[in-house]
């Protein structure tokens, strides 16, 4: 696929902002956290090959390049050679954030938007994951080109995050049904080592996305946040309305006052998220669904507890 | 009734035609409010889903409200123009005398099958055409008129007339005239031969009797215009009635004599020596002869059909768009 241009991004109209986000929440959700990718704890997780640590990995005769300050004083003493004393290195948990910030996120009928909700979420996992030395990694889609900021540490990290949440999501009239799946490949080329992936999108008109994401699932815990507006679920009998698609631009006009059409309205919305919980779980991807109506922190930490 | 109705279309109100502009005022309209409720569509991510749900309106049932709604504005805006159509309406009391030669030369074969039947035959196609209401004299003549039917509307007596004759005799085309103007116009009244025309049928020259221009005179005062028929061909030939071995007669028509009666009295002269072709003329006279053209007018019409169409449009989009197209 040709490289779409940058699509032009906002701050939506009737943004209204995360909320709050209570420390206790937030305690009890890294908890949560920490068990989905197997305890981010410092030295749970190995690194290939041999590197500074407190695992001892081997202990083996010294051999001219090695470090001196590594020569294991007890095993040289008994065997009356010089050894070195290896461990096994640490790494800190690198998490991925891909963030979907395609128009359609730019829609919310009832607390606030799914870009709202997307923001949230997105801050909350990635304060969390700048704990412990955590690094957090960036990856929007969905206005043009996927932009793809590398993991960070500590302040850097929450700066860039805060940073790339502040441009908000891209107007309207841009409409690429890979841009998901793309995003999920870049991901997974460039993160090598295994962490933690976070997908926060509506899965809205998106194709091609099961393999990148199963592949990703191959290496590293991967979670994916679904964000939804009860409004998409079931449109209420209001009567001729024009609609319009912010993506694709599409203008339908519908007579609501049939009782069919919202019907069919509903059972093919239903039918979608079936299909994409369905999908999730046959991958073995963790689903966190979250609507604009409820208190998203609270679903979030119910759903991974 | 059997007349042939020319639909010409003309407009008492000529000027009322600009109302047609309104329909590209109407076309841009319609454009421009669908341009309107795009701009004011609400955003909907799910529009998609929706738009499945709804369901695919067929294109003919989504743009047959709009059209009808145009059909309408055309059909009104043409009835301001006050349209009106000719049409071909028999003429009150008009009377018309077939004057029909069957002397001996019309037993020649020139034209098939000889030229007395083919003149009947055309004579039956002319009856045929004639308005139901317009009365058909006859006179049939050779050596003097001696088959004469005064005008009448009962065609079955007129046919009989004309099938009676044989054909013998000299030709007293003069005589025959003078008698079908009588029966048109007794005593010469000219108000009783209003709309009355006398249509002659003759192949050759007058051999005996009145000379027929000089009873064309009378005609023309008497304004019964004589259309004549000049029927048969220049080398026609009859078998000589005196004896089989005697030299054939010739028979040629005479058209000048024929149009210069038709010219005098205001009628038209034809010539012919076909049978298809004589009943193309007699054809021709009877949707001419007895019918004049006059101009209704029909503004009603376009105006209900306009009403009709405005009414089906608003029935078909009101339901479905809550809106006229």
């Amino acid at each position: 696929m040709s490289p779409s241009p940058r699509i032009p991004m906002a701050s939506p109209a009737a943004r209204q902002g995360p909320g709050p986000m209570p420390h206790a929440l937030l305690d009890a959700l890294a908890i949560a956290v920490t068990q989905r990718v197997a305890g981010a704890l410092p030295g749970d997780r190995r690194a290939a090959g041999v590197g500074a640590g407190t695992e001892l990995a081997q202990i083996r005769p010294y051999a001219f390049g090695d470090d001196v300050r590594r020569i294991d004083a007890a095993a040289t003493a008994r065997s009356g050679e010089p050894h070195v004393r290896l461990e096994v290195p640490e790494r800190t948990l690198t998490t991925w954030l891909a963030i979907d910030v395609s128009a359609s996120m730019a829609f919310g009928t009832a607390r606030r938007l799914k870009w709202d909700v997307a923001e949230g979420v997105a801050l909350a996992l990635g304060r969390l994951a700048l704990r412990h030395a955590g690094r957090v990694g960036l990856m929007t889609f969905g206005a043009g080109e996927p932009t793809l900021r590398p993991p960070r540490g500590s302040k850097a990290g929450l700066v860039a995050l805060r940073r790339a949440l502040s441009t908000g999501t891209a107007v309207d009239g841009a409409h690429d049904p890979h841009a998901l799946a793309d995003a999920l490949g870049r991901v997974g080329r460039v993160a090598r080592l295994p962490g933690l992936v976070v997908v926060i999108s509506d899965f809205r008109d998106q194709r091609d996305w099961a393999r990148p994401l199963g592949a990703l699932r191959a290496r590293h815990a991967v979670l994916a946040v679904e964000v939804h507006d009860p409004r998409e679920a079931s449109v209420p009998a209001v009567g001729r309305i024009a609609v319009v698609d912010p993506e694709t631009g599409r203008r339908v006009e519908v007579d609501t006052s049939r009782p069919r059409v919202r019907a069919r309205f509903e059972a093919l919305e239903r039918e979608r998220r079936d299909a994409l919980a369905s999908e999730l779980r046959r991958l073995r991807v963790d689903h966190a669904s979250l609507s604009t109506d409820e208190d998203w922190l609270l679903q979030l930490g119910r759903r991974l507890r | 009734m059997s007349v042939a109705t020319p639909l010409a279309l003309s407009f008492g109100a000529p000027l009322g035609l600009l109302a047609l502009l309104a329909i590209p005022l109407a076309l841009l309209g319609l454009y421009a409010a669908r341009r309107r409720r795009t701009a004011y569509a609400v955003r909907f991510p799910a529009a998609g889903t929706l738009a499945l749900a709804a369901g695919v309106v067929s294109p003919w049932r989504r743009l047959l409200p709009a059209a009808l709604a145009l059909a309408a504005i055309a059909a009104l805006a043409l009835a301001l123009a006050k349209p009106q159509r000719t049409i071909a309406v028999p003429v009150e009391g008009a009377s018309v005398v077939l004057v029909t030669d069957h002397s001996g030369s019309m037993s020649a074969t020139d034209v098939e099958p000889d030229r007395l039947s083919a003149a009947e035959t055309a004579a039956e196609t002319f009856l045929d055409k004639l308005p139901k209401q317009t009365r058909v004299g006859v006179v049939a003549y050779s050596d003097g008129p001696d088959g004469t039917l005064p005008p009448t509307t009962d065609r079955d007596r007129v046919r009989g007339t004309i099938e009676a004759q044989t054909a013998a005799g000299a030709t007293a085309t003069g005589e025959a005239l003078q008698v079908a103007i009588d029966t048109l116009a007794p005593g010469g009244d000219k108000s009783k031969a209003k709309a009355s025309a006398i249509i002659l049928l003759s192949d050759g020259k007058t051999t005996t009797g009145r000379d027929p221009v000089g009873v064309a005179r009378i005609a023309k005062r008497l304004g019964i215009p004589i259309y004549t028929v000049a029927l048969g061909t220049e080398d026609a030939t009859i078998p000589n009635p005196v004896s089989p071995l005697s030299p054939p007669i010739a028979v040629p028509p005479d058209p000048e004599t024929l149009k210069q009666i038709a010219q005098v009295s205001g009628g038209r002269a034809f010539t012919s020596d076909d049978a298809g072709e004589l009943r193309g003329i007699y054809s021709s006279l009877g949707s001419k002869l007895a019918t004049k053209h006059e101009q209704r007018e029909i503004t009603p019409g376009f105006a209900g059909a306009g009403l009709v169409l405005l009414i089906v449009a608003g029935l078909l989009s009101l339901p479905r768009l809550g809106r006229l197209p």
